[in-house]
């Protein structure tokens, strides 16, 4: 089995990284705007262990991180659903062009 | 004693706190604490003058005032001419205060009245024994506050109040160019003490343009306060005050302390020909010019005010030819007969509510003391001989003729003789005549009492000239010495003041010459000289006239250049902030364009540049 | 905790009172608990000023942090010190906090503890600026006072009061902003912001256009505040619109800023390059004092006509630092502290006014002298100060100020003195349109007297008025140390 180049991996986050952000940066569903945020998260994920293999110094603490990460990543997903669910409740919508309450 | 001079003024001092601080309550006795208080002021005046006869000069100085290494001082100085002044002022502030008793009896702000008074008192002794520039200047400015009150202390008067404040402006016009002058001679001298000053002068350490310069603006400080011309237009309207004030302040003692500015600082007038020169043609110019003006006034008050006028132009006039103490005679004399003129214009006004004297008509007859004190007051400022005037007068022009200034000593000639015209007019008009109206009250006697005590000063003054010369000798040196003029000039005075007298006579007492007829020949000049030379309305229609159009000049590019601008850097913030709020949409996914947009330009910055910096 | 930040902090007492109390506590509490925190640092200012007449000299220094950037160490410092001109005007700051609130006792009655929290913050921000040894401390209390000045003129004034709130906040943010902005130049060139040190600096390098530039920006910023000419308008509609009580803080101690900081920015730190600028500071303390008296001989409104005599004054102000020498400094000072309390007075007086009257205009006064004797007296009295009466502060700073310009520039200084002229006329103007005439011209003719508990405040404002009239030593002698650096870092 030959070994895929660390770039390959670093790639393959880049293109995930960027995906999550323009999803979370354009799309209109607050639903889709939550799962393009874990996408970039699963991107650095990935990072971390490809660091934590390749990287200059391998050691296992990159590894560690991203488990750390997956944790947060879904209490994270929970907190948002629930915010989410308390603004439909309110709105009737999950549009997210339609909340602007940072502006005031 | 006269260690003990500075005392002299605390007095009236402590007089005017009690009463400004409590004179409601105490009512009646507001008057006597005031008496009390300026009596103890005249008793050590007395001493003083006692103990200099023996000792000629007297100095007691604090530091008041540190700069650095300058250090202003204030203190008391006593030499002959000031321990005359205190003389002066005390003995005639002490008449008017007795006086005012009975005049001021009935007025509810009584004890207002004799509080400003005593505080005029208090300063006008604190100036004359000011042992430096500063301390002159300052009580200088608070006499003007203490005749700026009692102007205007009939203040629910609107002429009272303009008069007031013209007062007061009037003179702080004077006051800038003397508080110019003493700052120059400041940082010529170092220092603004007398004594330090004149030695500066004897050593010749002033160039002699710049002693010219210094004299002339001490002097423009001299002519606002001793209404000189041009700045003597307040000094008439001053007359708004009670009489005794005008008595006091407008006659014997505030107006003269411009004289008396010219006279103690004199060593640097007689530096300057130039200073000299223009002091006596002012002096002679006013002297003249008042005199003509009083000819016409129907005011009884207001003539007196004229003539005092005049009677200072002569004092100006006599110093700045040389005769320093026929300057200082005059202005002694004159204290005592000019006073004495205002006291019995007052009582004449107390009882008969009246002072235009073509009303009262010859109804001052009923008054028998205030008719033969104001004669001998009339007799004694035109000149009759063996009375104070005539001696002071005549010393005068002896110093003119001694100076070489003939032309001027015929000015001082003729206004003599103006002098006694309109005096005795003013006499005839109110003592003699049908007299139809009677007097509402009848004088007290604490009036009458001061009237006689200064009728008696004002006959007797004029014998001591010649000791008044040694007398200023003994502080000053070599300028005060009295002229004396030849038979011929005494001649000449005595008749130029009895021609007056007579011509008065024939005029409004027999009636032989016919006044409204020329009137009708001369009404051109008559209407001039009725009006003042239009000299108010002159400076309304200039003076005034410009300093309201540069103030409304200057509201206009307030309003629209100044406002505009503030309006446009308000209005331009305000935008900004206004476009700015609009960029804040609350939509988090533009926020985080923006954040990313702004880590892009960082980062592709930082790839560029290769580092900071 | 020294004695010095001890003061410093003092307000906070107050601030902690007035904030332990309710919002639905009566008005009555919460003014006895204002009283008695503005006592609080006024008992310790005076217990400093008891300490500094000692050794002359009052100082504090924590280090705070410091860098290493290229070559240079780069330190800022808590440090607080007190010379004699800084102690006079906090003495004069504790003062006249104190009789604005005693003042504030009848005038606000609006949400009262907000008004005072906000007082004592501004309190604590102007002895900040006045006790700091350093630029950085400074430029932190300079804009601290910006913002509680901002809700009392906005919230608690007369009628344009929002406006002349912004207008405020806009001038003195610009102004700070370019102070801001010298005070970085000058800390990237001396790796420190203390005043001595970067005076030192400044005196070892010879570089004049980089201080002639600091210094107009100083000039800029000071200039606004003082205010010089064309940037005073703010602070005439503060004057105007801002609750009197507030103005008494605003004219009496807040535009001090200005020429504190002019004398202490200016002279204390660029002896060299200063004298520079001293025709055009003489120029534009004549520009002041004649605009500002022309002006306020045509105002209707008394208020303006004070506005416009404070712009005259601080004319005065600068033509005694244009003279570059210690009578002139000397006069500049005087006429600060002497400014102040003559203000304060006429905004005290003008507070009582507007309680019985509710209007300063002047067509609609007149004639009050019999209704309301005593406070007519002492309009007049703040008035005779005013406009320069000897035995009163006025008198003492104009004619050292115009000794100080005479020397290098009579001509200006003459100019000047003419200028007075015109304070006697607006000044009578004013006070006699309102106080004297015919007393059937005053509509307001059952108005009260100042009442006795009134009278206090006025009388401590008057008492040292005159105490510093009659016997200047009793100030000056506090300022001879001062004063001497300031000149002889001249290269005097």
């Amino acid at each position: 089995m030959s070994a895929v180049p660390a770039q390959g991996y670093l790639i393959l986050a880049l293109i995930l990284f960027c995906i999550g952000l323009f999803g979370a940066l354009t799309k209109r569903n607050t639903i889709i705007v939550l799962i393009s945020i874990e996408l970039m998260l699963n991107a650095v994920n990935l990072n971390l262990v490809a660091f934590s293999k390749y990287g200059i110094h391998p050691n296992i603490t990159g590894q560690v991180f991203s488990l750390f990460s997956i944790t947060i990543a879904a209490a994270e997903a929970a907190v948002g659903i629930a915010i989410l669910l308390a603004l439909y409740r309110n709105r009737r919508s999950v549009q997210i062009n339609e909340m602007d309450t940072l502006k005031h | 004693m006269i260690s003990f001079a500075w005392l002299i003024p605390l007095f009236p001092l402590i007089s005017f706190m009690v009463l400004i601080l409590s004179g409601k309550k105490l009512k009646n006795a507001s008057g006597y604490l005031a008496i009390l208080l300026t009596g103890i002021s005249f008793l050590l005046t007395i001493g003083v003058l006692l103990d200099l006869r023996t000792i000629t000069e007297f100095e007691v100085i604090w530091p008041w005032l540190t700069v650095g290494e300058i250090e202003f001082q204030a203190g008391a100085l006593i030499n002959p001419l000031n321990g005359l002044m205190l003389f002066v002022v005390s003995f005639v502030s002490l008449l008017i205060h007795i006086y005012s008793l009975g005049y001021m009896g009935e007025d509810d702000r009584k004890s207002s009245y004799f509080a400003y008074l005593s505080l005029f008192t208090f300063a006008m002794l604190g100036l004359v024994m000011s042992p430096n520039l500063l301390q002159f200047y300052m009580f200088w400015e608070l006499v003007g506050l203490g005749s700026f009150l009692l102007i205007g202390f009939y203040l629910y008067k609107e002429s009272a109040k303009k008069a007031a404040r013209k007062a007061f402006i009037m003179t702080r016009i004077g006051d800038a160019g003397l508080l110019i002058g003493l700052i120059l001679l400041f940082w010529q001298t170092k220092t603004l003490s007398f004594l330090e000053i004149f030695q500066a002068i004897e050593q010749q350490k002033l160039a002699p343009g710049m002693i010219t310069l210094i004299a002339i603006l001490l002097f423009i400080g001299a002519v606002g306060k001793s209404g000189q011309f041009p700045l003597h237009t307040w000094l008439p309207d001053a007359m708004e005050g009670p009489t005794p004030v005008s008595a006091l302040i407008h006659a014997a003692t505030m107006v003269a302390a411009g004289v008396y500015l010219v006279a103690a600082t004199y060593p640097l007038f007689l530096a300057s020909e130039w200073a000299l020169i223009i002091v006596s043609v002012i002096g002679a110019f006013t002297a003249i010019f008042a005199a003509t003006i009083g000819l016409v006034q129907d005011d009884l008050k207001r003539v007196l005010a004229y003539s005092t006028v005049s009677q200072l132009g002569y004092m100006m006039l006599a110093l700045g030819a040389g005769g320093y103490v026929a300057g200082v005679f005059h202005l002694t004399t004159h204290a005592f007969f000019k006073a004495l003129l205002f006291l019995a214009a007052g009582s004449v006004i107390f009882a008969l509510k009246n002072q235009h004297i073509k009303q009262i008509a010859g109804s001052g007859k009923h008054l028998a003391v205030t008719k033969w004190t104001f004669l001998i007051g009339t007799l004694a400022i035109s000149g009759f001989p063996l009375l104070s005037g005539s001696f002071s007068k005549e010393a005068i022009f002896a110093a003119l003729l001694e100076d070489g200034q003939y032309g001027l000593l015929a000015v001082a000639l003729f206004t003599a003789f103006l002098t006694s015209v309109y005096m005795f007019r003013l006499y005839f008009l109110v003592f003699h005549g049908k007299g139809e109206d009677k007097p509402e009250r009848t004088v007290p006697l604490c009036m009458n009492g001061p009237m006689v005590i200064l009728a008696v000063f004002a006959v007797i003054a004029g014998f001591f000239g010649s000791q008044l010369a040694d007398w200023l000798a003994g502080g000053q040196g070599s300028f005060a010495v009295l002229h004396h003029s030849p038979t011929w000039l005494i001649f000449l005075a005595t008749l130029v003041s009895l021609g007056g007298i007579v011509l008065a006579y024939y005029i409004y007492l027999r009636k032989q010459i016919n006044q409204e007829e020329w009137k009708e020949t001369f009404s051109s000049t008559y209407t001039i000289l009725y009006n003042k030379y239009f000299i108010d309305e002159f400076y309304e229609n200039t003076i005034l006239y410009s300093t309201r159009a540069i103030s409304y000049l200057i509201f206009y590019i307030e309003k629209y250049v100044v406002e505009t601008a503030m309006a446009f850097v308000s209005g331009t913030i305000k935008a900004i902030g206004t476009r700015g709020s609009r960029l804040q949409t609350g939509q988090v996914q533009t926020y985080g364009t923006v954040a990313l947009l702004g880590l892009a330009a960082i980062v592709l910055f930082f790839v560029v540049k290769g580092g900071y910096m | 905790m020294g004695l010095l930040s001890l003061l410093l902090f003092s307000p906070m007492i107050g601030l902690l009172l007035i904030s332990i109390l309710t919002k639905n506590s009566d008005h009555k509490s919460i003014h006895r608990y204002a009283v008695l925190g503005g006592i609080i640092p006024l008992v310790i200012s005076w217990v400093a000023y008891i300490q500094f007449q000692g050794h002359n000299q009052l100082a504090e220094r924590v280090s705070w942090f410091s860098y290493q950037g290229g070559q240079q160490s780069f330190v800022i410092d808590y440090e607080l010190a007190l010379n004699g001109f800084r102690l006079a005007l906090i003495l004069l700051t504790t003062l006249i906090v104190m009789l604005a609130i005693l003042a504030s006792v009848k005038q606000i009655t609006k949400n009262p503890r907000l008004f005072y929290q906000w007082l004592f913050v501004l309190e604590l921000g102007i002895l900040g600026v006045f006790a700091s040894d350093n630029m950085f401390l400074f430029f932190f209390f300079f804009e601290l006072t910006l913002i509680p000045m901002f809700f009392l003129i906005g919230k608690w004034g007369h009628v344009e009061r929002e406006e002349a709130a912004y207008k405020y906040v806009i001038y003195n943010g610009l102004g700070s902003a370019v102070l801001l902005i010298a005070i970085v130049a000058v800390f990237a060139q001396a790796g420190t912001t203390n005043f001595e040190a970067v005076q030192a600096y400044m005196a070892q390098r010879d570089d004049m256009a980089f201080q002639v530039g600091v210094l107009i920006a100083f000039l800029v910023a000071f200039g606004v505040k003082l205010p010089i000419i064309p940037l005073h308008s703010w602070m005439v509609s503060v004057h105007v619109y801002a609750p009197p009580a507030v103005v008494m803080i605003h004219a009496g101690v807040l535009l001090k800023i200005g020429a504190y900081g002019l004398l202490q920015f200016g002279s204390g730190m660029f002896p060299d390059a200063f004298p520079v600028f001293a025709v055009t500071i003489a120029v534009l303390g004549l520009i002041n004092l004649l605009y500002g008296a022309f002006l306020a001989l045509i105002q209707d409104d008394l208020r303006k006509v004070f506005a416009y005599a404070s712009v005259s004054h601080m004319g005065i102000i600068l033509l005694g630092i244009a003279g570059m020498n210690t009578a002139g400094y000397q006069g500049a000072i005087f006429q600060t502290i002497s400014h102040g309390l003559i203000s304060a007075l006429l905004f005290y007086l003008v507070g009582i006014l507007i309680l019985r009257t509710g209007t300063t205009n002047l067509k609609k006064l007149g004639g009050m002298w019999t209704a309301a004797p005593v406070l007519s007296g002492l309009f007049l009295t703040g008035a005779l100060a005013g406009l320069g009466l000897p035995g009163m502060s006025g008198f003492v700073s104009e004619f050292m100020a115009f000794v100080g310009v005479f020397e290098q520039l009579p001509l200006f200084g003459a100019v000047g003195v003419i200028g007075i002229i015109l304070t006697v006329v607006y000044f009578l103007r004013a006070i006699l349109n309102m106080t004297f005439g015919d007393p059937r011209k005053n509509k307001y003719e059952k108005m009260a007297d100042i009442g006795k508990g009134e009278l206090f405040p006025a009388g401590v404002l008057v008492a040292f008025i005159i105490l510093i009239g009659v016997y200047p030593d009793s100030l000056s002698q506090l300022l001879q140390i001062t004063l001497e650096t300031l000149v002889t870092g001249m290269g005097g």
